[in-house]
């Protein structure tokens, strides 16, 4: 069917910032970042990658990553690892190696690190950040060009590109070793992001990372936090300054801009309240370069920019989630229209017609037509509500009623089941009303009205309103629940309709109303009423779904 | 948010006095939590509806959560100032035969003093 192009992954699902596992089990694919080493493959369920396989070993494999060369190691495996179709116990890995655990062809894994060569939105960064500018331009001033043409680079998915062009032109200014950026998750935990060294070579977490600097950094208020560890005394609880060397770590807060900040770097510090998002993380060992040198200006200027353009990035990613929720939405729409649309059975004694009038929001109405021994029966229901869960919920009352009468249950067991059914499962305050009707070739109408609006039978003219009622289903568990007969006779027309029809507001505010519906319903059929609630409204939109079902019994 | 709840206490009796609209989304998630709090102190509420000119679906099911909630939890709520609308559709749902209606707030008032006795 044609929505399945829609509902496939989109293409672009790895990040880019980490090189990726693309893992192949039977129909199945799967890409996994390997943002952290080392990365444990196996058949036991605490693994990183759990293949469920009796070939696999418990504890098959490790994927681990040494100044950026990535390798698998095969942990004793009774049945192999395999490289390329060939059996290692060691290997190091190249782009699109295929990757064997024991068990071989039904299920593997490609390497495929990091970002694709041909990534256009990052070469178009790329360029720009190393693009010809004259002479006397300086760092600074690079910089800010950089930032500026990625600010109006509203690609999606660009976020990752942004990171990392960040990252590098921060080494570059800096002349820094190492530089990451962390960001906030949910929870409000920082996590890696990305990560670079001064050669554009990827970089995962890692323990040498000094997180007592990036907390502090995340708790002051201050725009960076510079740290020159050859003349700070106080070096207790930092254990990876000590253990690792590290001369210099420039930390700086990525705080969300409050107001639009001005391009000029003259102007004082940017909102200093709002909380940070994340944080810029550089760093360089006592062994190499200094780089507590580093001009404030570059940093005030990164500080300043790097926040606004990875807000601006984020927010154009919300963008595009929230169009394909959309897009989710419109299908669910349509799943909804489909399973809405009714076959109305041919019998001899009777014609029926049906129709809705949706509002733009899904809905909770329906109606169905089933024809059995014991006659026609029309089935309409509205749940309580709008939106998908109401839709969810008035589907699979359909179904539940569908399959009860083709069962040749009674009305009032019917609507007592979906009654227990509904209650049981606590679904909040969502409910239905719901109204099944029966007409047999004899002309024996009989219907349970569970809180529906009341039916009309338009005999000789005239209209009556049978109000036998019970309790809607799905509000209270004991409810009970009884039908009630009416016997039809030739050319008498029972009329259902939803109360989206008798709530139909027009401009003034004022309902449509069951004596307008009565009115209408006595004049003519289905048209007719649809007609006199389109000259009611006059224009002011639907805020409900209207559904109307006429039953013609010609004996 | 066009609902406004007010509570006050009569006798020991908490009466909740609602204006405007119970509609789908924050009016009746308003009132819902409104009755709650009121409900976690007091046994005996008087919802007085009258200053209300609407009730969808969805308010009419936030009432009667609300209502079969504090009804498990041994506490009581009664109804008053219900209009020609509600009182239709609490007809038409047969739900008048669950909830406790009176005409004016003083009877609703009195007839929980009637079953203190």
């Amino acid at each position: 069917m044609s929505f399945q192009t829609i509902v496939n992954p989109p293409p672009e699902s790895s990040s880019g910032v980490f090189p990726t596992l693309v893992f192949v089990q039977g129909n199945e694919q799967r890409i996994i970042n390997l943002d952290h080493s080392p990365f444990s493959v196996g058949r036991k369920v605490d693994k990183d990658l759990v293949i469920a396989d009796p070939r696999v070993s418990r504890d098959h494999a490790l994927i681990v990553s040494e100044n950026g060369q990535f390798s698998v190691v095969d942990q004793g495996s009774k049945h192999g690892t395999f490289v390329n179709g060939e059996r290692i116990q060691q290997k190091n890995l190249e782009r699109n190696d295929r990757l064997e655990f024991g068990v071989r062809e039904v299920a593997y894994v490609i390497f495929n690190p990091l970002h694709g060569t041909t990534n256009s939105a990052r070469e178009f960064l790329s360029q720009i950040s190393g693009m010809h500018i004259s002479d006397e331009t300086t760092d600074l001033e690079k910089l800010i060009l950089f930032l500026e043409a990625a600010r109006k680079l509203n690609t999606v998915g660009v976020l990752d590109e942004i990171l990392m062009t960040l990252l590098d032109v921060t080494l570059k200014l800096t002349r820094a070793e190492r530089a990451y950026v962390f960001m906030k998750n949910e929870q409000g935990e920082l996590r890696l992001a990305a990560g670079r060294n001064s050669k554009s070579e990827p970089l995962l977490e890692d323990t040498t990372i000094s997180h007592s600097i990036l907390e502090d950094a995340l708790k002051s208020n201050s725009e960076f936090v510079l740290t020159d560890t050859s003349r700070s005394l106080d070096l207790t609880g930092r254990k990876s300054i000590v253990a690792y060397d590290l001369r210099t770590v420039i930390c700086v807060p990525l705080r969300k801009p409050q107001v639009q900040t001005t391009r000029d770097t003259d102007s004082p510090a940017p909102a200093i309240a709002a909380e940070a998002m994340g944080a810029l993380y550089v760093d360089s060992r006592f062994a190499s370069r200094d780089i507590s040198g580093v001009s404030n200006d570059i940093l005030h200027a990164i500080a300043t920019e790097a926040a606004s353009l990875i807000e601006n990035a984020r927010l154009v990613q919300a963008e595009e989630s929230s169009r394909r929720y959309q897009q989710e939405l419109s299908i669910a729409a349509s799943i909804q229209q489909r399973l809405m649309a009714v076959t109305i059975p041919e019998v001899p004694f009777a014609r029926l017609s049906g129709r809705n009038l949706s509002c733009k929001e899904i809905g909770g109405d329906f109606f169905d037509a089933v024809n059995t021994d014991a006659g026609l029966t029309v089935v309409l229901a509205d749940v309580s509500g709008k939106g998908v869960s109401a839709a969810l919920l008035a589907s699979t009352l359909q179904g539940m009623i569908y399959s009860q009468l083709t069962a040749g249950m009674p009305l009032t067991d019917i609507v007592t089941a979906v009654n227990r059914f509904f209650t049981a499962k606590h679904i909040g305050e969502k409910y239905a009303t719901v109204l099944i009707a029966r007409v047999s070739d004899a002309g024996q109408l009989e219907y349970v009205n569970c809180g529906h609006i009341p039916p009309l039978v338009v005999s000789a003219g005239k209209v009556e309103r049978p109000s036998d009622a019970n309790l809607p289903v799905g509000l209270l568990p004991d409810a009970k629940y009884e039908s009630a007969h009416y016997q039809l006779k030739t050319g008498d027309r029972l009329v259902l309709v939803t109360d989206g029809v008798t709530e139909a507001e027009n401009a003034k505010g004022d309902f449509f109303e069951d004596s307008r519906l009565e009115v209408a319903a006595q004049i003519g059929g289905l048209e007719d009423i649809f007609a006199a609630i389109s000259d009611f409204c006059c224009g002011t939109p639907l805020s409900d779904d209207c559904t109307v079902v006429e039953l013609v019994y010609t004996g | 948010m066009s609902l406004k709840v007010e509570t006050r206490q009569v006798n020991g009796i908490s009466v909740v006095t609602c204006h405007g609209r119970i509609v789908l989304g924050e009016e009746a998630a308003g009132l819902r939590e409104t009755l709650k709090k009121v409900l976690a102190s007091s046994r005996q509420v008087v919802l007085n509806l009258a200053g209300v000119d609407y009730i969808d679906s969805s308010g009419l099911g936030t009432l009667v959560g609300v209502y079969s909630s504090a009804r498990a939890g041994g506490a009581d709520i009664k109804l008053t100032g219900v209009g020609q609308r509600l009182r239709d559709v609490l007809q038409i749902t047969k739900l008048v035969t669950v909830f406790e209606v009176y005409d004016t707030e003083q009877e609703a008032l009195a007839s929980f003093d009637r079953s203190r006795k």
